[in-house]
């Protein structure tokens, strides 16, 4: 990694690929516990490109399209918009693209061969599946053993319907088995079969990924009442089609984000009265806040700063929970300490109690090995993924604290590593270091920001959503979606100043429309302020300034490659500032305009001179350029700059006795398709004419 | 800082006629910071003779490339491209670039894509004017920081001619008269007296009287490498 200034040498080293553009990383990145490169998903999304964008996605993440429902989004929390305007609504992008795309719509990176040794996986979960996969891309051949009858875990068996349909855990499930991972139902280790007998049948290594797979309940009297549920059996049967029966008065004991879809659950199936009671008050519960907030709008209501000491029941049904006040949830350390104070105890009525209050790991698994195990949980090196056996590894909730889909599939991932190196005969050693992170953006350079209303979400109302266990919150329309990408800065992907080549000649902090660069020694464009609109690039005399998230010559290429698409006769190369076009435009899949190829730009405010020259040096009789009138481009002065350059080529080009007719603009970009075509038309008519 | 302009591109193809393989050699010094000769432009340039070359049958072929100054030999390690390969170099420095080059290669022609023009300041954004002529001579001690030489039309010495015409200049009424300047910038310094001196005349015989001019600063003059035996 090459840190600090660049030189035209370390460009060299490292241009078009993945270290230039990673750099430094936003902290959306950073803050995913897999790294998913959003910036780069994002942009795909923004130019149409479902299948790049899914494909960018599944590169860290395999559980793509259950994270677009379920995720608790780090990303997003630290998505640095929401000091412009709001935040990106990442989750809900990755949703349409992994909805839009399909498993059959993204690609298979299947290694060449998979002949390395056999790694059997236990439990078919986020983590385990997430290690076999990466297993299998390897060459390893991962066989992943399942308890339940259906592979992908909580998200397939327990999580509701509502927030996450089964067929949306199959698009994960699916394109996972595609590279290779072959997934047995049905079968429990440490029941059907040892892990000691999985080593003898060949399989190289193990990896224990069986998560949390056991309810917590309390050991208050009536606790084994029939109208108790556990929460992940009260889940399960409904999941499964078997909703557990249930009274009119259903008491949730928990406040994390199980209770919350446990309390919501009931509400579905029909409960007059839904309560959810714990420990915590509200700014203390663990549940997500929008958890909270959704639950509350679907009725149910909430109980704090109370504690269960015993379930009452009456002529065999229950009645009641008596409940104490807490005086306290956590300790000076913030520590979990409960205090209560037993003189003040409440009857709470009910007739149904769901104990959520945490969920713990089932050992079965240990049954005839040699793991060792301590207070209810595997021992096990979180450094190296290594039990107490040699060869045995475990990952997921069964070694790391209780988290979410994607960090599950963070810890699968990182197991898969040190198995590789165990099997490779290796001493295991994970490098978590990642490249330094973008600060926030200074208030000055917000400001300048083009501000966008964040895309609201389809959602069903309360009234209509608590009736069924349908979903409730609908899939962003094309439209919307990349509207949203749109909003994405590309935070960290914008100038880069090639020092050895930088006259201090102060262009770039005259043309700058965000007013970001300084001239010390030479240019420094800060990138916690650089947009990355690319105008200090096409602008810079000395070639000094290179984009970090794009190749250098990358319009040139793209050119060249859309000219071949024009089979013969005159060729006109169009270059359209893309901020509010459609993706069938963006794709190509618009009707063509004959003899046009039309070449798609966030922006025309990196279109400089030499492009436009170029163009025609490559072949094309003539260009045009589209672009977004002043005040409708995402960037500050691109309409005037735009303007200009076509303006100094035209003159150029009437130097050297060419017309200078063959570049034309047309600031139509903004309009409809129907538009754009009559002004390419024009123009293409004054090209041919000249 | 030296100021230049490109030359028409009639007069460059005429110069480039005789050759075939040409490169267009920027200079990341002077010219790239007026915008006249970086490497972009040498980008422009080399693709507008491709250009040219195809509009009027011409068997011009142009590359481009760049260093830091050409007025200092080390840079030429530096060089991408070599300009032995080529029939001809278009250096797009400003004079001092395209003759220290030409001797720097001499079976190569190096040839000027540029006229310069000026020694310069930038006084708006894309606009650069001449401040100084290079005299040998400074008198800007005595003209309150405004040179007689580089903005007076004629160069005069001693006081305004008399064709200054409430401020202007009779060469170009959207020209400031040089010695007004002066006795205003004087004046608000109180130090109007500097105008009252008598001085001995200008010696004129630094500003080329001598020949080609040379600085040497003898404590920096290469030492001799001691015989280490």
């Amino acid at each position: 990694m090459i840190e600090g200034d660049l030189t035209t040498r370390e460009l060299a080293e490292i241009q078009n690929t993945a270290e230039l553009m990673a750099r430094e990383w936003a902290p959306c990145r950073d803050g995913c516990p897999v790294h998913a490169d959003v910036r780069t998903y994002l942009q795909f999304i923004a130019e149409g490109d479902w299948r790049a964008s899914i494909d960018v996605v599944r590169e860290q993440l395999p559980f793509a399209a259950v994270c677009g429902r379920v995720c608790h989004h780090p990303c997003e929390e630290n998505c640095r918009r929401r000091d412009v305007d709001e935040k990106v609504a990442i989750r809900e992008l990755k949703r349409f693209v992994a909805e839009t795309q399909g498993a059959d719509g993204c690609t298979v990176n299947k290694a060449p061969v998979q002949d390395k040794a056999r790694v059997a996986v236990v439990g078919a979960g986020p983590a385990g599946m997430s290690a076999a996969l990466e297993l299998a891309k390897l060459g390893y051949q991962p066989t992943v053993f399942e308890k339940a009858d259906v592979a992908g875990g909580i998200p397939a068996t327990t999580i509701p319907r509502y927030r996450l349909p089964l067929e949306v855990v199959r698009i994960d499930v699916d394109w996972i088995c595609a590279h290779g991972v072959e997934v047995v139902t049905g079968v429990e280790i440490g029941k059907d079969k040892t892990i000691p007998q999985l080593r003898e049948e060949g399989f190289a290594a193990v990896v224990v990924a069986t998560g949390l797979a056991n309810s917590r309940g309390l050991p208050i009297p009536n606790a084994d009442h029939e109208n108790v549920y556990l929460v992940l059996d009260f889940l399960q049967a409904i999941s499964a089609g078997n909703a557990p029966k249930i009274g009119n008065t259903v008491l949730v004991i928990g406040g994390g984000n199980v209770a919350m879809d446990a309390a919501r659950s009931a509400v579905r199936l029909g409960a007059g009265t839904v309560r959810a009671m714990c420990l915590e008050n509200e700014e203390e519960m663990p549940a997500w806040s929008w958890e909270q907030e959704e639950a509350r709008d679907e009725g149910v209501e909430f109980l704090h700063r109370r504690g269960p000491v015993e379930i009452v029941v009456d002529g065999g049904k229950i009645v009641g929970v008596k409940a104490r006040k807490v005086t306290r949830v956590f300790n000076e350390q913030k520590k979990f300490s409960p205090e209560y104070d037993d003189a003040d105890v409440i009857d709470v009525a009910c007739d149904t109690v769901v104990f959520a209050i945490g969920q713990m790991a089932d050992l079965g698994f240990i049954e005839g090995s040699e793991l060792a195990a301590d207070r209810g949980r595997l021992s096990c090196n979180t450094a190296t993924h290594e039990t107490s056996v040699s060869g045995v590894f475990a990952c997921g909730e069964i070694v790391t604290p209780p988290g979410s889909v994607v960090e599950a599939c963070a810890s699968g991932r990182r197991c898969a590593a040190a198995v590789d190196q165990f099997l490779s005969g290796e001493s295991i050693h994970i490098d978590d270091t990642t490249p330094p992170v973008i600060d926030t953006i200074p208030e000055a350079t917000a400001d300048k920001v083009l501000k966008v209303e964040r895309v609201r979400i389809p959602t069903d109302p309360a009234a209509k959503r608590k009736t069924n266990f349908e979903q409730f919150e609908h899939t962003l329309d094309e439209a919307a979606a990349l509207r949203e990408a749109r909003r994405c800065m590309g935070c960290g992907g914008g100038a880069e100043v090639i020092v050895d080549k930088c006259a201090a000649c102060l262009t770039c902090l005259r043309v700058c429309p965000f007013d970001i660069p300084v001239v010390t020694d030479v240019a420094r464009i800060e990138s916690d302020q650089c947009q990355a609109c690319g105008i200090c690039i096409a602008e810079c005399p000395a070639n000094a300034i290179v984009p970090r998230s794009r190749a250098v010559d990358e319009l040139v290429t793209r050119t060249k490659a859309a000219l071949e698409t024009i089979s013969d006769g005159q060729k006109i190369v169009a270059y359209i500032g893309g901020f509010r076009r459609t993706a069938d435009e963006w794709r190509g899949r618009s009707e063509p305009i004959p003899g046009v190829a039309e070449v798609y730009l966030a922006s025309t405010s990196r279109l400089g001179v030499p492009e436009l020259l170029h163009a025609l040096e490559k072949g094309a009789a003539g260009v045009v350029v589209v672009s977004c009138p002043d005040g409708t481009d995402r960037y500050p002065t691109t309409a005037a700059r735009t303007k200009k350059r076509v303006e100094q080529t035209r003159e150029l080009l009437g130097e050297i006795g060419l017309s200078p007719e063959k570049v034309q603009l047309a600031e139509v970009a903004d309009k409809g398709r129907d538009a754009i075509r009559e002004a390419i038309c024009e123009a293409v008519v004054k090209i041919t004419e000249e | 800082m030296i100021v230049a302009e490109r030359k028409e591109m009639d007069e460059i193809l005429e110069m480039l006629a005789p050759y075939k393989k040409v490169l267009v050699l920027a200079c990341g010094s002077c010219v790239t910071v007026c915008l006249t000769g970086g490497e972009k432009q040498a980008e422009e340039l080399a693709t507008m003779l491709n250009l040219a070359a195809r509009a009027k049958g011409l068997d011009i072929q142009a590359d481009f490339d760049c260093i830091t100054r050409q007025c200092d030999r080390e840079f030429i390690d530096n060089l991408n491209k070599q300009p032995g390969d080529y029939d001809a170099v278009l250096s797009i420095a400003c004079g001092v670039g395209v003759g220290f080059m030409s001797e720097q290669f001499p079976d190569t022609p190096i040839l000027p894509g540029l006229n310069t023009t000026f020694y310069g300041a930038n006084v708006a954004d894309g606009v650069w004017a001449e401040y100084c002529h290079g005299c040998g001579d400074c008198v800007l001690a005595w003209t309150g920081g405004i040179c007689p030489i580089a903005r007076c039309s004629k160069s005069l010495i001693n006081g305004s001619c008399g064709g200054t015409d409430k401020g202007h200049c009779e060469v170009d009424p959207d020209m400031d008269c040089a010695w007004l300047k002066i006795y205003q910038r004087l004046e608000s310094l109180g130090r109007l007296d500097e105008l009252r001196k008598l001085r001995p005349p200008k010696d004129w015989s630094k500003d080329r009287g001598k020949g080609v001019r040379r600085l040497t600063h003898t404590e920096m003059v290469a030492v001799e490498e001691e015989d280490a035996s």
